[in-house]
């Protein structure tokens, strides 16, 4: 189209260069940091289904003096209570332990083994099971049960290798009964029950079943004897609070789980916080590029505007060669950056995989793209839009 | 129709004018005498005027933008004196960006005005390559090939010998007449040699 070569003249491919490449640069950054971040968080999420975030597990610090004495690190009333009154909790709860012998076994591949082991419970208002699935009818045989991942690793990879016995999979888990034989310490009262594992968490470290069936067997087959709570479960309203960390070591107290965790993600949002930061500041450079450019092209050809003017073209049309170059220059940065990021992401997908992450969100980082591409398009079209009305009534 | 305050009274400033269609006038000044403001003026290029001007009783003064556009586009022809040339482009190619606008002119017509003018050798030559008789020919077929109720010629013979003038002139007119539009020419001198002319002088 002759218009188009006109309007085009004096257009500098190195001007309009240097934008695609400062583009390009500062959205690779930006969409590869948010990818990455998307595909690593997931390595650090605790999201087990089980327990909300928002859920620490507390338990005082086990030291040679309580191995010594014999004594439990349990809490006190007066220190949940002090607890309590934190203004970063919502609300605390205990875990209960057995107070008798529970022994359970299970047949596998014709085999049988048996084990002695625990329960504890904690309120059921925080566990979040579908309601049908947790909780115990007393006098019913079977009981539901929550059991930490570690212990399934434990075996899996630790033990069952070792000793030559079969790996057992979550789900084979799930469908095979437990027998536990629950007796008091005298062995006078004893029951059997059926154990049903519905699930395995990554952040309660032990072997839970419902409050009910606690409250219920406890009575039933334990001593009667009052133990203090050794580990708290509590809500807190803002898990990234440093007054929990500074309580938490004031107190000699451990948060089970994702402690570490925690520290790798809030390093890892803070390392995505500067990527993005650099990558927002690049992009905004580029935008800056492209209307100083825009700005001296459209100056150059300031005259050919104003006769185009004058001989009727509709300002819209007049405009239309230099949106179509912001346009396509754009969208060539932008499908640049997301073809380096494919690239990139590839590079980095199967060694993160191993490692648990990998499966962020795919549309979000380019989502983002887009959305920086779109704003540079805009302003930068509606400038050009400014600039041929300023040409419209004066020629010089 | 104008006012001005530097500019002493004349048929113009100062005075009422009403220019129809149908009607050919020659606007006759000296040099500097304000004949490319007034067309200016008539066109929305320019507004440091003074008093009212008005198409069809409506204040140009408040038409907007877009509607200045269309007016340009489907009533108002225009051959400015600077003429307003791509040099670049070669004169079909400069005819054409015009013609194209209006789309109502074809290309036989065209050819047979550059045929008219003796310019129909030259119809794919760069127009900054042309001497400005040839160039001021190339803009006044330009300036015809489009819907218009007025056509506004700012001294659009200045360089062109009579021969060429007179040929001119029977062009603009069989055009305006064929749509029964009006024509305003200026000229310092050497005027476009339309017939029936009424003449103020500015």
């Amino acid at each position: 189209m002759i218009i188009n070569r006109l309007l085009r003249k004096n257009m500098s491919p190195a001007r309009i260069a240097g934008f695609v490449l400062s583009n390009f640069i500062g959205l690779a950054i930006v969409v590869a940091g948010l990818q990455f971040f998307q595909d690593v968080k997931s390595i650090y999420s605790d999201d087990d289904g089980f327990i909300k975030k928002d859920y620490l597990v507390v338990n005082k610090k086990v030291t040679s003096a309580n191995t010594v004495e014999g004594k439990a690190a349990a809490f006190s009333a007066e220190e949940i209570s002090d607890l309590e009154r934190q203004p970063w909790v919502r609300k605390v709860g205990r875990f209960s332990s057995v107070d008798y012998r529970v022994t359970a076994s299970v047949q596998t591949g014709g085999r049988g083994m048996s084990t002695y082991m625990f329960f504890e419970s904690i309120p059921s208002e925080f566990i979040d099971v579908a309601g049908s699935q947790w909780g115990y009818r007393p006098g019913s045989g079977e009981v539901p049960i929550i059991i930490s991942k570690d212990y399934l690793t434990l075996y899996n990879f630790g033990f069952a290798s070792s000793a030559g016995l079969p790996q057992l999979s979550e789900s084979f888990m799930g469908g095979v009964p437990l027998r536990l034989h629950v007796a008091s310490e005298d062995g006078i009262r004893s029951a059997d029950f059926s154990g049903r594992v519905v699930g395995f968490s990554n952040r309660l470290n032990t072997i839970l079943v419902p409050q009910e069936f606690m409250e219920w067997s406890n009575e039933r087959f334990g001593s009667s004897s009052v133990k203090d709570a050794s580990r708290l479960i509590v809500d807190v309203s803002s898990p990234g609070d440093v007054a929990i960390g500074s309580y938490i070591e004031e107190h000699g107290l451990e948060v089970a789980g994702d402690k570490r965790s925690s520290q790798a993600s809030f390093l890892l949002n803070v390392i995505t916080g500067i990527i993005l930061a650099v990558g927002v500041v690049i992009t905004v450079l580029s935008f800056f590029i492209l209307m100083l450019s825009l700005t001296v092209l459209m100056e150059k050809n300031r005259e050919k505007i104003h006769t185009l003017l004058q001989l009727g073209y509709p300002l819209r049309r007049v405009g239309a060669p230099y949106r179509a170059l912001i346009a396509w220059s754009c969208a060539g940065a932008y499908l640049l950056a997301l073809a380096v990021v494919y690239g990139f992401r590839l590079s980095y997908l199967h060694q993160l995989e191993g490692l648990g992450g990998g499966h962020g969100n795919l549309w979000l980082a380019p989502a983002a793209g887009l959305g920086l591409t779109a704003v540079i398009v805009v302003l930068n079209s509606l400038a050009v839009g400014r600039r041929v009305e300023r040409a419209w009534r004066i020629s010089r | 129709m104008f006012e001005n305050e530097s500019i002493p009274n004349s048929e113009v400033w100062r005075s009422d004018v009403v220019f129809r269609r149908g009607e050919r006038w020659l606007v006759e000044a000296a040099s500097g005498g304000g004949k490319s403001s007034l067309c200016a003026y008539m066109f929305g290029s320019r507004t440091d005027y003074l008093g009212r001007l008005y198409f069809n009783d409506v204040d140009v003064s408040g038409i907007p933008v877009a509607e200045w556009q269309r007016l340009r586009r489907c009533h108002i022809a225009y051959l400015p004196q600077e003429l307003a040339l791509f040099p670049e482009l070669t004169a079909l190619e400069n005819i054409r960006l015009k013609a194209s606008l209006a789309g109502d002119v074809q290309e036989e017509r065209i050819a047979g005005w550059l045929k008219e003018l003796g310019i129909d050798s030259r119809a794919d030559y760069p127009v900054g390559r042309m001497s400005i008789g040839q160039q001021q020919r190339v803009a006044i077929i330009r300036s015809i090939c489009q819907p218009f109720d007025f056509i506004v010629l700012d001294e659009p013979v200045s360089h062109l010998d009579e021969e060429n003038n007179r040929i001119a002139a029977r062009m603009v007119m069989r055009e305006a007449d064929r749509q029964g539009a009006g024509i305003i020419t200026t000229s310092v001198g050497n005027r476009l040699l339309l017939d029936s002319l009424k003449t103020i002088k500015l």
